[in-house]
């Protein structure tokens, strides 16, 4: 309408005043009521586009509402996808109740020591059988059978059968497990975590076979606390156990005996501890993972009891344990270990040790060698302070050992292990010594 | 003349060396690992029916999966064992045994166990 009246003044402005004085009444009113027509029909336009707008505006708004509704839909399918059970396990499986189950180590040895004759030295079958009913109970024996020459000049072999551990677990609630029984003792980690094929050397550390008991009979409690959800958590171990004692019942130092506490005398008859009161010890831990093959774990333990079966003397042991492990190729861990007891005889004895070993698996190099990738470089260092010394009547040995050797994987548990070790003593009795074992982890 | 443990004493020395150095190399690393989930092909996991589907998700809280989580604490102590090597009732007695053994909180050791089952050997 506004562009038809523009019109209209543009051709009345255009147009020559002649032109204007021919137009008649008649014709001025004809286009006067044109004019009129067409704005009715403009203002009736006008009205259907407010409508048009406003049913347009609605239709957006439910265009939006629907828009979200789908957005929510697919959302809530999304989570209830994460959260939907994975394919169950099959019925008779899943609902096993009670289960017996072997696990355990073999290893094949041959010693080759300064001096000596090289031997095919040792044939170890180290099974341990686990017997688990319903969710929380447990129960683990591990045993260790080997065969070893008789006395020189005796002729023949005898077979020897150890009980390794043999112990009940409860898993009371998610922050605490009772264990019962004949337990490996959480002083440091590698007593419970060291046989077998577990560590990447045949022998082990000085400091842990000659400075603190590998076992006790006893009671534990120990669980783990996460923290946060990136996998980090606290654990803990509290036990009393035996403990350490006397092996000829005086207080003479050379008479400790470590582990020889079990509570139940040769003769069948006699129950008891040797001495009156029980050992105590424990042990906290921090694991702290990066992400999956980063980590580390640093634990301090200790445990203190009477040794000699008056009572008179105390045995004290501290460990200090550190692992770390750098992507799957990469592992170093070490212990530093120091006790201290009194004894009739020589006093208060002061003895300590440490180890650091470190592993590289040359599947890291990315080498596209197979046989390259099977090998694993080790090396460790370990050190005691301690030893009797039966000419000087004194504690006065001092050992170093440096090993360095390999180990080749035929499978993930199938292993070669080859390591010489170079010992640096003042006891005569420690000399340099090739290794070769073949181990397997069932 | 030296006798041969003096002479070998420098070698032992560098030994040493080599061992802390490789100690602290690796804790220096250690602080700038990132916090990047693994792939599963840096463990031993099977073409896992256990992955969380890789379609566009809300945010959710970060928190590591069973794969993880097995993959981290085998490793502690022992190479990787395939999910593949026990039935599903077997790995429930065996991972009952790593969590009091390796002080494994009760909460990680149901994802493993989890992750484990789902991809038994049958």
């Amino acid at each position: 309408m506004f562009g038809l009246a523009a019109a209209g003044c543009a051709l009345g402005v255009a147009l020559p005043a002649r032109v204007a004085a021919e137009v008649s009444d008649a014709d001025f009113n004809a286009l006067k009521d044109l004019v009129q027509q067409m704005n009715g029909k403009l203002q009736a336009l006008e009205q259907t586009n407010q409508l048009d707008q406003q049913t347009i505006h609605a239709l957006q708004q439910e265009l939006t509402d629907t828009q979200r509704t789908a957005a929510d839909a697919q959302q809530k399918s999304v989570a209830a996808a994460e959260t939907q059970p994975l394919p169950r396990t099959p019925i008779d499986e899943a609902t096993v109740n009670h289960n017996f189950q072997i696990l355990g180590d073999a290893e094949f040895q041959y010693d080759k020591a300064d001096g000596q004759h090289g031997s095919f030295l040792l044939a170890d079958f180290a099974p341990i059988f686990l017997y688990r009913g319903g969710d929380n109970v447990l129960f683990e024996a591990g045993f260790d059978t080997f065969i070893q020459n008789n006395a020189p000049n005796g002729g023949g072999y005898s077979t020897t059968f150890n009980l390794s551990f043999a112990q009940l677990d409860y898993v009371i609630n998610d922050y605490i497990t009772l264990c019962a029984g004949d337990m490996l003792l959480p002083l440091g980690t590698y007593s419970e975590r060291g046989a077998g094929w577990l560590n990447k050397i045949p022998d082990d550390p000085l400091a842990v076979d000659a400075l603190i008991p590998g076992t006790g009979v006893g009671a534990q409690l120990r669980g783990a606390i996460p923290v946060g959800d990136a996998g980090k958590f606290i654990n803990y171990s509290v036990y009393g156990v035996n403990g350490p004692s006397s092996a000829d019942g005086t207080g003479n130092a050379e008479a400790l005996d470590l582990g020889g506490n079990v509570g139940l005398q040769s003769d069948g008859a006699t129950v008891g501890n040797l001495h009156s009161n029980p050992a105590g010890g424990a042990r906290v831990g921090l694991f702290l993972p990066f992400k999956p093959h980063y980590d580390l774990e640093v634990g301090i333990s200790g445990m203190a009891g009477e040794w000699d079966d008056a009572g008179n003397h105390l045995w004290v042991g501290g460990v200090v344990d550190a692992a770390l492990h750098l992507g799957p190729n990469f592992e170093a861990k070490g212990e530093y270990i120091a006790t201290k007891y009194g004894s009739d005889d020589l006093g208060d004895i002061s003895q300590n040790g440490w180890f650091a070993q470190v592993g590289y698996k040359l599947a890291g190099l990315n080498m596209d060698m197979p046989v390259i990738n099977n090998v694993e470089l080790v090396g460790r260092y370990d050190s005691v302070r301690n030893g009797y010394d039966s000419v000087n009547n004194a504690f006065h040995f001092n050992t170093q050992r440096y090993t360095i050797g390999g180990i080749y994987y035929f499978t993930s548990t199938l292993l070669f292990e080859a390591d010489y070790e170079f010992l640096d003593s003042n006891d005569p009795s420690q000399v340099n010594q090739l290794i070769l074992q073949l181990s397997y982890g069932f | 003349m030296k006798n041969p443990k003096q002479r070998l004493r420098p070698i032992r020395t560098a030994f040493a060396s080599v061992l802390a150095a490789a100690w602290v190399i690796g804790l220096a690393f250690l602080g700038r690992a990132d916090s990047t989930p693994a792939t599963a092909a840096q463990t031993n996991a099977v073409p896992a029916s256990a992955k969380a589907p890789a379609a566009a998700q809300p945010v959710v809280k970060i928190q590591l999966t069973g794969a993880e989580l097995y993959s981290m604490h085998c490793n502690r102590c022992h190479p990787e064992r395939y999910p593949t090597e026990r039935t599903a009732a077997q790995w429930k007695t065996i991972m009952l045994h790593m969590q009091v053994r390796a002080n494994i909180p009760v909460g990680q050791s149901r994802l493993i166990l989890k992750y484990l089952q789902d991809n038994s050997g049958r």
